[in-house]
Order: structure tokens, then C-alpha cells, then sequence
């Protein structure tokens, strides 16, 4: 059902409901991490390591960070849309912005893979 | 009492500008459509909308000390001096406090706001339950004044795109209406990016209506019967599925 409303056909619905699903997908990770936090209580480096090497965790704050970067991306760019009249100015600044998000994604991919 | 009232005459003056007032009233002026009143007794040039004098026409709205509001039902009492009148916000100014409300009515038109229902006509009224009349309460006392729409950042920003919180109201209104048969066109007619999914449930509208209504429910009750009918779009063709060379499938 959620599926057929994120597809073409739902223009409006799907970038809507792609902001609900991703924040409340953010909810509930960020909820996890401080119960785990306040659970596990890491003090110093190795222990914050230990703390995200569990694969499901990093697989988790892989989705976390891709909800972030699609969540991010829709909310700006409606703000750009909405204040940003020159159409060439808005333009590079969507594209910078676009960049500033996948670099951001890809970094938190090398650190993730490297933290085997 | 006194007033600072936005001015703008176009056919004279090059741009607006705010002009004080310094007003006697009497005791029987409560309200501020009677202060304005008395205001125009002086100076006659000063331009507003109004006619029922009691919140049911939506005529003499306007920005009052920054919030939009009914002239007509805002006591004098209430308000901070000066008091500050301006036109209602992000809509063209006629001359001084009327604005041309074209493209609100534009919005308000472009969602059909009348009933849609190809049975032949009966011949008596068509009849509700009291429950599903009901559902109405809340949406059919709107008076179309534009307080809440001129109050939304969405509008300002969208005026031709986004229906606004009056529109989007009235549009819920008939999709609510059990007499009304053109739900599934009423909700397709909302899909794009703009016209209801602006709405970034500010609140704006629901502070300022001076009906008291909540414009904020009605579009989140759309986008709610969106989803709840693509679900039972989905589940009516489960149950049918599809047919290859005679074999039901998923």
C-alpha cells in the first residue's frame, strides 16, 4: 500500500509521505541509540568503536543516514523553492546542497565499511 | 483611541504609508468596525470592506495589530494602542484596507465547492443521518473572509499554486458530505506537490479564524482518506487479483 503512494503516481503523497516514514524511521533509531547509550555508557574511543561495530547496528545507522540525506534533501529544497526566486541561483544552490548531502552519505558509507 | 492605518491609494499615491489617527469615540463604539466607522466620519477617504457588522459576511477582514482578524467581532478593549491596521497579507491591494481577493476565490472555486451527486434529483431533500451530518460541523461555518489563507507563509509563498487553508477546508467539506459522490475526483484533484501538500501545519490558520474552526484537521483528515483509500484500492484488487489465461494470480 505505502509502496503504490511513493511512486510517480502520487506525486504530492510521495514526497509527503517520504518525509513522515524517513523522520519517524530517524525517531526510532535515535530513541534506540540513547537507550543504548545509557545502557552501555562508552567512555572513550574503543569503547564508542565497539559500541557501532555490530553489523545490524552499522546497517541501522546506514538507514538512519539515508533517511537523513532523503529527509534533508526534500525539506531544503522546499525552503529554496519557497525563498530562492532566481531560478539560476536556486539552481546551484540546490546542486550544493545535493553535494553537501551524497559527500556527507558517502563518508558515513567509508566510515561504516572501514570499521571492520 | 488611537490608530495607524495603512493608506494606499493608487491612482495618487506612489507607494503606501501609514497615517495616524487620533479618534474620539463614543460609548456605544465596542468594536472595531465601529471605531473605523467613526474614522471614515472624519476622513471619508479612508477605503475598507464591510456589510453584516456581526462575523457572519467575512467583509472587513484585515491585519490587526499584526494578527488578521473581523473588524466586526474584535472588541476595542482587547487591543493594544496604537492599533495597528493593515490589509490582509500576501494578496493585492485595491486601495487601503481592500484587497483583491480573485486568486483566493480562484483556489476556493478550483475545488469545486458544491455538491456533486448524478442521482436523479428525489423529491424531497436528500437526507443525512444525524451522524453524517455531523461530519459537517466544523467546515460548513466558514465565511470565506481569508484570514486564515492570507495568514499562511505556504500562500505567501504559493499564492497560485497552494489552495490554502480556506480552500482545502471547503474542499474536505464535500469530500466529507455523504450526499456528495465525487470523492475519489476531489482527492485526485489535490495530488500535485502544491496545491495541498504545502500545508506544513504551521497553524497560522487556526490561530487567526475567527469562526474558531480548525482548517489544520480538515487537510490533515485529506491527506489521512488518501491513504486510507489507496489502501483499499490496493486491497480490492488483492481480493480480485489478476487473471492470467484463467488462473488467478497476486
Amino acid at each position: 500500500m505505502l509502496i503504490e503512494l511513493l511512486t510517480d503516481r502520487y506525486p504530492g503523497m510521495r514526497q509527503w509521505l517520504t518525509q513522515r516514514l524517513s523522520a519517524v524511521a530517524m525517531a526510532i533509531y535515535t530513541l534506540v541509540l540513547v537507550l543504548l547509550v545509557a545502557i552501555q555508557q562508552p567512555a572513550n574511543y574503543a569503547e564508542w568503536h565497539a559500541f557501532f561495530s555490530p553489523w545490524w547496528w552499522r546497517l541501522a545507522t546506514l538507514l538512519f543516514w539515508i533517511c537523513l540525506t532523503m529527509h534533508a534533501w526534500l525539506g531544503v529544497r522546499d525552503v529554496l523553492k519557497d525563498y530562492v526566486f532566481n531560478v539560476v541561483v536556486r539552481s546551484y544552490m540546490q546542486l550544493l546542497v545535493e553535494l553537501a548531502l551524497i559527500v556527507d552519505l558517502i563518508w558515513m558509507v567509508t566510515i561504516l565499511i572501514k570499521m571492520n | 483611541m488611537k490608530f495607524s492605518i495603512y493608506r494606499y491609494n493608487p491612482d495618487v499615491d506612489k507607494k503606501p504609508y501609514m497615517q495616524d489617527y487620533d479618534i474620539a469615540l463614543e460609548d456605544s463604539d465596542q468594536m472595531l468596525l465601529d471605531a473605523l466607522v467613526r474614522i471614515k466620519q472624519v476622513d471619508d477617504t479612508l477605503s475598507l470592506r464591510k456589510s453584516c457588522r456581526e462575523g457572519v459576511c467575512g467583509s472587513d477582514s484585515m491585519n490587526i495589530n499584526g494578527k488578521n482578524g473581523l473588524a466586526c467581532i474584535t472588541k476595542l478593549a482587547d487591543l493594544e494602542q496604537p492599533i495597528v491596521l493593515r490589509p490582509m497579507p500576501g494578496l493585492p491591494v485595491i486601495r487601503d484596507l481592500v484587497v483583491d481577493m480573485t486568486q483566493f476565490f480562484d483556489h476556493y472555486n478550483s475545488v469545486k465547492p458544491y455538491l456533486e451527486n448524478n442521482d436523479p434529483l428525489p423529491e424531497t431533500e436528500r437526507l443525512q443521518s444525524p451522524e453524517d451530518r455531523a461530519k459537517l460541523d466544523g467546515l460548513y461555518e466558514c465565511i470565506l473572509c481569508g484570514a486564515c489563507t492570507t495568514s499562511c507563509p505556504s500562500f505567501w509563498w504559493n499564492p497560485d499554486k497552494f489552495v490554502g487553508p480556506a480552500g482545502l477546508m471547503q474542499a474536505y467539506r464535500f469530500i466529507a458530505d455523504s450526499r456528495d459522490q465525487a470523492e475519489e475526483e476531489r482527492l485526485e484533484n489535490l495530488e500535485d506537490p502544491y496545491r495541498l501538500y504545502r500545508c506544513h501545519n504551521i497553524m497560522n490558520c487556526v490561530d487567526v479564524c475567527p469562526k474558531k474552526l480548525n482548517p489544520n484537521a480538515a487537510i490533515a483528515k485529506i491527506k489521512d482518506l488518501k491513504i486510507e483509500r489507496a489502501k483499499e484500492n490496493k486491497e480490492a484488487k488483492s481480493k480480485t487479483g489478476k487473471k492470467i489465461f484463467g488462473i488467478k494470480v497476486l
